[in-house]
């Protein structure tokens, strides 16, 4: 079991030292029992830092903020920054790293394994609760999460397989494998879903209904970006599917402005958002460590996992590929080895 | 800048007209906006019809030009030079395949015209967002490197310094000479072969023009076309050819035996030999793998009989970096291992052997001074079968493909052993007879009329051995019967494949491979001896099967292509190369990874093209997610436009 105490500990350690400038974490929620990131510089506020079955952001898009930031600015602070990071989130480091986004050094990889469990998925919880809020959310042994409501502070158990999130019943890494710490153990028997497990179920049906769903999904899309502002892999200056990132500096000419490219139109119509949506995901293939965190975000349920599992499975059954597993391994888009199956390359 | 754009659509006799409207196609085109001048023509690479572009040109101003007729690959260059007559650009001209990518793929007019449309639209709206480019001059290495001392790389080299020219010449083995030096005589003079290439070889050593280093292999290659770098890797030498004075002294002493490679594994030989008595460099070598660890204290005999001290056992490796601005590459055939020949009993009955024993079996030089005996028994064979296509064209076991040579070669295996056994008899099993060639049927005719050559149309299932014999169960298809023969010795005419290194030096060099592993030609008809990279040739049985005259002509195909590409002082090297759009660009390093020409670098954190390396050929495009990288003339907006003209 992972001591939350252990965490802090560290946490203040490295604000104390100063080998940080900040650490990214979770601290109890404001609005529910749901923890939400935090920012941490001192080392005193260390005693906030969660770590509970409700951790469910991908701090990594804070690193790409604060490299963001760091480019803008004109005295950039470039101390390390420490994140707590799950397995997946700690891939999501790994290939922010093996894409030169920032330096090993410039990050503290404070690693937590998931162990036997992960995180919740929200909406799971709330049917589970049938429409009651969940007070307290807990981890309760190897592979059960302890759970009250408001009004009533009895601790009911669930097993965990009833409301962890999809991924993480698909997970093959619960353990960051990059880190400069981990806190808790590695479990190898995850007794859960096979991997792309919901990527082969949405195969078994044919393509005409395959295509009739993601009609209606695309036909829903709000075009509000949410999936893209909350993908840390989306850092691109400019995104090519939206033609209002368009890069302007001061050599930037006239032409130039009237000549950029709208692969994609901004309007949400059908035909356009599914451009978007599959240009977003081939962009991530190879790329996507399935935090899940776009599809948590959406405000109309399109089950975006899916489209990126499903290239991480085509990467991972023709190429052996899995994002973020190795920072010294060439992309999956920019590598090309002898034996690859496809002979026309040759 | 106003666009003033003209076309030309052209009809290619009827190659296009027949399928395409090519005058409706012309008259749209002149609606459409930008486009000043359009009209059809029935022979644009025609003179008048060159001509016409630079008029329509002048006369109109332009400031970009379709031409909208056969595959860029054939006239892109006739235009592009007409273009620069008429004081156009030539990279404002681009050419819109509507011959090969519209005309001979369709047959419905209506549809047919509609693409030519679109294609020559898009190119129409691809030019006039082209920039006006300056070909980029790069200095040349007047030097060439040749991979590969059999005949086709001798011959190559020669070649090279009659032109003046210096040459590296690398081959792994301790000699050069190739496959060609274990052939007895050559079809169809019966011509003795080491006769014909010793010269060649003496020539070689002779040449103060030519660097020969044996025992060596290109480890790495940099650099582009006129300016490469070599890294090449040559084995200890552990005996100083300078010092050797080839007095056989070290042999007798030597404790090991093993194959003896020059005699096709039918004699042994020492771990220190000689390769043949005719070798170049002319020194005795010591086998790595074979001596007993080179150890003195373990052995050490023949650095002790050696009065001349030409052993030193702690001689390493070296590797040297040699500049050369063309390469030939001529690493030549192995035959298709005889381990693939279950059926046949290859690799299991001693008395059935590969072309290339039977060759040393014929051979003067060879084990049994040219006696044809057997072997296992060292009797003389009476009764002799010979099996064509042994591994050739049987695609679902073996090669696909013909191996050209094995039609021949059988046949004057066959007149050889009748030469040598008078009252012996052979038979061939053959699926068909392909003796095109100067001389070639009528030397097969010789062979079943002179010396009484069994020809049997039909294939063997099996050859077993059964009492002392082998016994060969094939059939006739002529006579619609079987046919067992018992048979003393058995001469399978295996497939000819690539070399063992030949793999390995396409990637190296990232010189493609066709299907069959094969050294790839830039064009199967027109460039013959190009390969995919510029600045690298082929010679020889790397880039197919063949036989020793037409070798002999593609090494000296191979060698002009180098003289002219050497012959001049700087190399104009294509300007449209990839530019990084440095806003966008994250220094994420996938189009670093993703050149296949090592163009690209991070430089302050953001991917820079070295535009000499540049060929343009748009992979890092595809890899960067960013758009942060394009080709010029072929941008993103560009692609963008075409997409736009096709879709609309």
């Amino acid at each position: 079991m992972v001591n939350v105490e252990e965490i802090r500990d560290f946490a203040a350690g490295l604000l104390e030292r100063g080998e940080v400038k900040s650490v990214l974490g979770f601290r109890h929620g404001s609005a529910s029992a749901f923890a939400e990131p935090c920012t941490l510089t001192e080392a005193d506020d260390a005693a906030s830092l969660v770590w509970d079955p409700t951790c469910l952001n991908n701090l990594a898009l804070y690193l790409v903020k604060d490299r963001k930031q760091q480019a803008a600015s004109k005295t950039p602070d470039t101390r390390p920054v420490g994140i707590v990071a799950k397995g997946c989130d700690s891939r999501a480091v790994g290939v922010l790293l093996q894409e030169n986004y920032f330096k090993r050094e410039d990050v503290v990889v404070i690693g937590i394994s998931c162990e036997g469990t992960g995180v919740v998925d929200p909406k799971k919880l709330s049917n589970k609760l049938k429409g009651r809020t969940a007070s307290r959310v807990t981890f309760d042994g190897a592979d059960g999460i302890s759970v009250s409501v408001y009004g009533d502070e009895t601790e009911t158990v669930i097993p965990a397989r009833e409301v962890l999130a999809d991924r993480c019943l698909e997970c093959r890494a619960a353990a960051p494998a990059l880190n400069n710490v981990v806190f808790g153990d590695s479990v190898e028997a995850r007794d859960y879903n096979e991997p792309f497990h919901a990527a082969k179920e949405a195969e078994n049906v044919s393509e005409d209904e395959r295509w009739a769903t993601w009609e209606h999904h695309f036909d829903r899309c709000l075009r509000c970006f949410a999936c893209r502002a909350v993908c840390p892999m989306c850092y691109c200056p400019e995104c090519v599917v939206d033609s209002t990132t368009f890069v302007v500096t001061l050599g930037t000419s006239a032409k130039e402005k009237a000549n950029r490219i709208r692969w994609c139109e901004r309007s949400a119509n059908t035909s356009e958002s599914a451009v978007y949506h599959l240009t977003r995901a081939i962009h991530l293939a190879g790329r996507c460590i399935d935090c899940g965190e776009c599809e948590r975000v959406c405000p109309v349920n399109i089950p975006l996992r899916l489209l990126n599992t499903k290239l991480e499975k085509e990467a991972f059954e023709m190429f052996e590929y899995q994002a973020g597993h190795d920072i010294e391994q060439a992309s999956l888009l920019s590598s090309f080895r002898d034996e690859d199956p496809n002979s026309f390359i040759r | 800048m106003t666009k003033r754009t003209g076309v030309f659509v052209c009809h290619c006799g009827k190659n296009i007209a027949a399928t395409v409207d090519v005058k409706k196609v012309a008259q749209e085109l002149a609606k459409d906006d930008g486009v000043v001048f359009s009209e059809d023509y029935v022979y644009m690479c025609s003179d008048p019809g060159q001509t016409a572009v630079i008029d329509a040109i002048k006369d109109n101003d332009l400031n970009g030009m379709v031409i909208s007729c056969c595959s860029p690959t054939l006239h892109e260059k006739t235009f592009r030079d007409a273009s620069e007559l008429g004081d156009l650009n030539a990279f404002q001209c681009e050419i819109a395949n509507i011959r090969e990518q519209c005309a001979w793929v369709h047959k419905d007019m209506e549809v047919a015209t509609e693409k030519a449309l679109k294609i020559t639209r898009a190119s129409v709206r691809r030019v006039q967002h082209n920039q006006a480019l300056e070909p980029i001059g790069v200095p040349v290495t007047r030097r060439a490197l040749v991979v590969g001392g059999g005949i086709a790389g001798i011959q190559a080299a020669l070649d090279l310094t009659d032109a003046g020219l210096d040459v590296v010449l690398v081959e792994k083995q301790a000699t050069i000479g190739g496959n060609m030096l274990k052939l007895s005589e050559t079809f169809p003079t019966l011509d003795c072969s080491q006769c014909i290439l010793s010269p060649k070889m003496v020539s070689v050593s002779k040449n103060p023009k030519i660097t020969l280093m044996t025992e060596s292999e290109v480890e790495s290659i940099s650099g582009f076309v006129g300016n490469f770098k070599v890294k090449i890797k040559k084995k200890a030498a552990f005996v100083d050819p300078e010092l050797c004075k080839l007095c056989d002294d070290c042999t007798p002493v030597c404790p090991v035996a093993v194959p003896n490679e020059y005699d096709v594994g039918l004699t042994n030989r020492r771990a220190i030999h000689i390769p043949f008595a005719q070798a170049i460099p002319a020194s005795f070598t010591l086998d790595e793998e074979a001596c007993l660890g080179l150890d003195p204290v373990v052995c050490g005999k023949c650095e002790e009989v050696c009065d001349v001290g030409a052993i030193d056992y702690d001689k390493k490796p070296t590797v040297t970096e040699e500049d050369v601005g063309a390469i030939v590459v001529a690493t030549g055939f192995d035959l298709y291992g005889m381990e693939h020949m279950g059926e046949f009993g290859g690799g299991r009955y001693p008395d059935v052997l590969d072309g290339l024993q039977f060759e040393r079996l014929c051979s003067a030089s060879g084990a049994t001074e040219g006696h044809i005996m057997r072997p296992s028994d060292h009797k003389v064979p009476k009764e002799i079968v010979f099996i064509q296509c042994s591994g050739s064209r049987d695609p679902e076991n073996h090669c696909a493909y013909c191996s050209k040579i094995c039609c021949m070669y059988t046949a004057k295996h066959a007149t050889l052993y009748k030469h040598h056994v008078p009252d012996g008899q052979a038979y061939i099993f053959y699926i068909d007879i392909r003796s095109g060639g100067k001389g070639y049927e009528e030397f097969v005719q010789r062979s079943m009329e002179n010396d009484g050559v069994i020809y049997l149309r039909g294939r063997v299932s099996r050859v077993y051995e059964k009492d002392g014999k082998l016994k060969v169960m094939g059939v006739d298809t002529l006579a619609g019967r079987n046919v067992e023969i018992n048979a003393d010795m058995v001469v399978l005419a295996q497939a000819m494949e690539p070399s063992k290194g030949t793999a390995e030096i396409a990637k190296i060099l990232k010189i493609g491979r066709d299907k069959d592993g094969f050294l790839a030609e830039a064009h199967p008809k027109l460039k013959p001896v190009e390969s995919v990279t510029a600045g690298i040739y082929l010679a020889g049985a790397a880039q197919g099967p063949k036989d020793i005259p037409e070798t002999v002509s593609q090494a000296g195909a191979a060698a002009s292509k180098v003289i002219a590409l050497l012959s001049k002082d700087q190399l104009a090297h294509s300007p449209t190369v990839a530019k990084v759009r440095d806003p966008w660009c994250t220094g994420c390093e996938m189009c670093v990874d993703a050149c296949p020409y090592d163009a690209i670098a991070l430089v302050d954190g953001k991917a820079s093209v070295n535009e000499v390396l540049c060929e343009g050929c748009g992979s890092c495009v595809g890899v960067c997610v960013r758009a942060a990288i394009d080709v010029k003339n072929v941008t993103q907006l560009q692609i963008h436009e075409m997409i736009s003209a096709i879709m609309a």
